[in-house]
């Protein structure tokens, strides 16, 4: 299945029967992704390539040998890695394409913020509430 | 309350205006794709009620539609602020903030925007930290 970012400039390709996709709200995630959680899956690097855009990649080393690669032009983070793994973690929110799977597991909750809470007593709307 | 990104080059202060940070959480498909997230949690902030304290040079802007400028931190990738110009507010993004603003989420919006493959809700194993036994 393909994925993106958000101004499409870097398209890639990522082939994964089984993908596990699971969030994570550790802090670094939070502070990555300005969001109280991502969804992350495994994919093996000969099971991943770049489409379109790899020349418009930067990274970031968040932790000692974990690189987060992003797009230049928009921010969108799309996968993390660490040289030495045999796999890739992909940023499941920048998919194109249902995997045909849905999250299984939800780690790092120890560290998600109260004022971030996202469960609960929470007004929910499809769109945008009328009158706004 | 302060924030700041990721790398920590870029700090900001802002503050509530009376009645405390309104905040939201949104699911439409720009701010999945910009955050890379199921979805982003967002406040407004009159703009004088914000300024950059460091790392204002580091700040690049991606317009995701006409008259909406994203910035994000241009050595990790986080996001920092929305705002169209000419509108009094900016929007802050909550998940950078390193101070509790004391208020708590009161709206999702865009839910028809979600996608089946980042439930949040349901039948998912919660872990405080990492599962013992995964490398």
């Amino acid at each position: 299945m393909k994925g993106s970012c958000l101004c499409g400039a870097v398209v890639y390709e990522a082939e994964a029967p089984g993908l596990l996709i699971g969030h994570c709200s550790c802090r670094t995630c939070r502070k990555a992704h300005a969001a109280p959680f991502t969804a992350t899956a495994r994919v093996p690097r000969d099971k991943f390539k770049w489409l379109a855009g790899a020349d418009k990649l930067r990274a970031f080393e968040s932790s000692p040998g974990k690189n987060r690669h992003f797009c230049a032009i928009c921010g969108s983070h799309l996968v993390a890695e660490r040289p030495a793994e045999p796999h890739v973690i992909l940023r499941v929110a920048t998919l194109d394409e249902d995997p045909g799977v849905k999250p299984v597991v939800h780690i790092w909750r120890s560290h998600e913020m109260p004022w971030l809470a996202y469960e609960g007593d929470i007004k929910r709307f499809d769109e945008w509430p009328l009158g706004r | 309350m302060k924030g700041s990104c990721l790398c920590g080059a870029v700090v900001f202060e802002a503050e509530a205006q009376a009645g405390g940070l309104r905040i939201g959480l949104c699911s439409c498909r720009s701010c999945r794709k910009a955050h890379a997230a199921p979805f982003n949690a967002y406040a407004s902030v009159p703009r004088e009620n914000f300024r950059w304290l460091q790392g204002e040079d580091r700040v690049q802007t991606y317009k995701s539609s006409p008259g909406k400028n994203r910035h994000f931190c241009s050595i990790c990738g986080s996001q920092l602020v929305a705002e169209h110009p000419g509108e009094p507010d900016l929007l802050l993004r909550v998940a950078l903030l390193d101070e509790d603003p004391g208020t708590r989420p009161v709206e999702q919006i865009f839910r028809s925007h979600e996608v089946s493959w980042l439930a949040w809700e349901g039948d998912i194993k919660r872990f405080d930290e990492w599962p013992s036994g995964r490398t």
